[in-house]
């Protein structure tokens, strides 16, 4: 029997993502941990001194925490009465708003970051009211780009309460009010905890939109990675910092997921809630405010944004965009500036394809561990597949750079970084849209193929894989998105020959001059449209799927 | 003795170490119809498992053509099966899901085209080909889900609890319809239900299960004649 099991394919397949993740993740995470430590073979203990005797690094890491904190606190009063509306009211037009709500989130952050500067920017703005203070235009965009994701883990949680949970309890003799607070609030804690942790750590590690909104002044744990690798070179105290970030998001990563697995404890059996009409006149009220809110939120950025890209000296033109067709002599890069949308697309589908393989061949093991062993094991290759997505970009990158630079793997200058680093950021979201589709295939039919002669290697392709064509499908799209916006990681990655979009509207938008900022909104409204279209089409392939995103 | 099933001192404990089978005995001569009888939880749809090769015995020798096929993989023992809720593959259609097992053999289209419309018009479903199995009836399913299973000539059948997700009316007659189909090919069939009428009408031979052990075996007539004990005759409501 044991030399059966592990000739199984599905095993073997672990093999894929392993070799993976031990090249690509773990030896640059380990590079960091030794240019920590070490220097010239010794343990150096200099950095500890440089970030803890600084008030300017306790600076950075105390701003750090409580710039995520305000912004999780904003994004949560701005979801918690749209998550109960949504929740609970049918309305026409519901459908279309809660697809309007989950765009920003997909955008990315290089696009919230450049929308917001047209919004609100300092050069007046689209309004004529600039707003002044980085700070608030920080956690503005925090807020804009969290809500999606806050709103929907509530509003899936929330919409299981209304049935029949409430009815039992107004039964039994409770009012709106008490029903409320002895039924909804102690149920929808764990939800609403592990939303608000996931929104923190996104803010924690949040490096575009700090990187271009804050300016020179306000700067996280993760910008400063950044600042002291690329600007200053000091590469031990970036990896010192970088070590510091990976403890900080690993520790909440962790507690995220503690809290989502009390979540999913309480959470009822999803029955078919009834929705309720808003009749009242309080009820049609606070449904025509939510609709206004979100509408604003979601599209006003957006709109500033698609309006200063083509407004050129105070006219309509499309100066802008014609402008990325040419070679400026002078510019920031040697070729014309759209070339970034094809180097772009091209990183896209090469990282689609890294992540699609790894991501399947994870699923597939962790499937198989689900079925051979007890369900420990695959409880924990479950969360370590998903350690990417609590590793910051940057800190990926800039492990990469360091440890990928020198045999026995110099991939310095190989065209293959990028698309590898953004599949390494695009396999968890594969995996999340891939394995809840490959555990709701019932035994019973890979039973039936195996007895009917389909050996193990058959029934992956002739029943497993084409059962989760959606799910691959919309998998894929993740990876291909994932890559489009990717900044962090890319920013050190990329080569000055072969920028990606988001890289290129950071050095637009880092310039002086309305052309190359209008250049910046440009490419913006590019990047975003070819992500919105992604994104509709992973809403088009996605079943109602409460693990994800 | 050609084609004959032989199980031997054959036992199976689960995770937490409880016991689902305890040496089983059993020899099965070629063309016998014998009905696993038994309460839910009496291991009977792990013995069909353990033949089946879907989970390994963990003590005790299973014996096929007088072949020890204990490590022999279920893909690779023709061996046919009808599960509970008839496990037809969604993502096919009629034809194609009576055509599977012939395609794992490697057979030609035109071949496989012969023997499904064979199996078609032996189960009474001509001109079902195209459908797609979630547009059918309780009892086209089963009808599909016994076609495919017969489509490769396995050289055993094992069927489990086949028609406990129908109703009562349908399952009476589908219930000839079967055996009728069954009896006219000279296959073994072990057939797993938790009814004693359903195991009477389906097989000449009957053991009857109770928590991991045969209680007691025997041909219909004799086990309602002469019920070994007292839980037999509880059991069989005598």
């Amino acid at each position: 029997m044991k030399k059966r099991l592990y000739l199984h394919p599905y095993a073997l397949a672990g093999l894929v993502p392993a070799g993976f993740f031990l090249v690509f993740y773990v030896y640059p995470l380990a590079g960091i941990g030794v240019r920590s430590f070490f220097k010239n073979g010794q343990v150096n203990l200099f950095f500890l001194d440089q970030v803890f005797q600084s008030p300017r690094m306790l600076g950075i890491i105390w701003f750090t925490f409580w710039q995520a904190g305000l912004s999780t606190l904003l994004t949560l009063a701005a979801a918690f009465p749209c998550a109960f509306v949504l929740s609970r009211y049918a309305f026409r037009g519901k459908g279309l708003l809660q697809l309007l709500a989950s765009i920003p989130f997909v955008l990315p952050a290089v696009v919230t970051a450049a929308a917001l500067q047209a919004c609100f920017g300092k050069d007046g703005g689209m309004f004529g009211v600039g707003i002044a203070h980085p700070l608030a235009l920080i956690l503005l965009a925090h807020v804009f780009y969290n809500f999606s994701v806050m709103l929907r883990i509530m509003t899936g949680f929330w919409s299981s309460l209304q049935g029949r949970i409430r009815e039992a309890a107004v039964m039994l003799g409770a009012g709106p009010f008490r029903v409320f607070s002895t039924i909804t609030l102690p149920l929808l804690r764990p939800a609403v905890l592990a939303a608000s942790t996931l929104v923190f750590m996104f803010c924690f590690s949040s490096f575009g939109i700090i990187l271009i909104l804050g300016g020179p002044s306000f700067s996280t744990i993760e910008a400063e990675i950044y600042r002291q690798a690329a600007h200053l070179f000091n590469l031990p105290l970036a990896s010192f910092l970088s070590l510091v970030q990976i403890l900080f998001t690993f520790s909440l990563m962790w507690v995220y997921t503690s809290f989502t697995r009390r979540a999913a404890r309480f959470m009822p059996k999803a029955e078919q809630a009834e929705l309720k009409k808003p009749v009242r006149v309080w009820e049609k009220l606070m449904v025509a405010g939510v609709a206004v809110f979100v509408v604003g939120l979601c599209t006003v950025p957006l709109a500033a944004l698609v309006v200063k890209s083509c407004m050129y000296e105070g006219r309509f033109s499309p100066a802008f965009y014609t402008a990325l067709f040419q070679n400026v002599s002078g510019s920031i890069f040697y070729i014309p500036p759209v070339h970034a949308v094809q180097y772009s697309l091209l990183f896209a589908l090469i990282s689609l394809l890294i992540a699609l393989v790894t991501g399947t061949c994870a699923a597939l093991f962790i499937r198989f561990c689900d079925q051979r062993f007890t369900p420990a094991w695959a409880s924990f290759f479950d969360p370590l597949f998903m350690l990417p997505l609590s590793t910051s970009a940057v800190t990926l990158g800039f492990g990469m750079i360091i440890t990928l630079d020198r045999p026995p793997l110099n991939l310095r200058t190989s065209f293959f970084l990028i698309p590898i680093a953004h599949a390494l950021v695009g396999f968890p979201f594969v995996v999340r849209s891939i394995l809840p589709a490959l555990r709701s295939i019932p035994q019973s039919l890979t039973d039936a193929a195996a007895v009917l002669g389909a050996s193990p290697l058959k029934i992956a392709f002739t029943i497993d894989l084409p059962l989760i064509a959606k799910s691959l499908a919309a998998g894929a799209i993740f990876a291909f998105t994932v890559s489009l916006g990717e900044f962090g990681a890319t920013l050190f990655t990329a080569r000055p020959e072969t920028p990606t979009l988001p890289v290129a509207i950071y050095r637009f938008l880092g310039q002086p001059g309305a052309m190359n900022h209008g250049q910046a909104m440009a490419m913006s409204v590019i990047l975003m449209l070819v992500t919105a279209l992604g994104f509709v089409g992973i809403e088009n392939f996605r079943k109602q799927n409460p693990e994800g995103f | 003795m050609e084609n004959e099933l032989v199980l031997d001192q054959v036992g199976k404990t689960f995770d937490d170490g409880s016991l689902v089978l305890r040496n089983i005995d059993l020899r099965l001569a070629q063309g016998t119809k014998l009905s696993v009888l038994g309460p839910s939880g009496s291991g009977k749809t792990t013995l069909l498992r353990l033949i089946a090769g879907l989970e390994p015995p963990d003590s005790g020798n299973i014996f096929f053509d007088g072949q020890r096929i204990n490590d022999l993989p279920p893909h690779q023992r023709r061996f046919g099966m009808m599960f509970q809720e008839f496990a037809l593959f969604p993502h096919m259609n009629v034809f194609d899901n009576i055509g599977y097992g012939l395609r794992m053999k490697g057979f030609s289209r035109d071949r496989i085209e012969l023997r499904v419309k064979e199996m078609l018009v032996l189960t009474g479903l001509s001109g079902f080909e195209k459908r797609q199995v979630d547009a059918l009836s309780g009892g086209e399913r089963q009808r599909v889900a016994l076609a495919r299973a017969l489509a490769p000539e396995p050289r055993l059948l094992m069927l489990d609890e086949p028609l406990s997700s129908l109703d009562r009316v349908l399952r009476k007659r589908l219930l000839a319809e079967l055996t009728a189909i069954l009896s006219r090919l000279n296959i073994t069939t072990l057939f797993v239900t938790h009814d004693h009428e359903e195991a009477f009408a389906a097989g000449s031979r009957v053991i009857i299960m109770n928590q991991g052990s045969i209680e007691q075996a025997g041909t219909p007539g004799e086990l309602i004649q002469s019920p070994k004990n007292q839980w037999v005759r509880e059991f069989l409501g005598l």
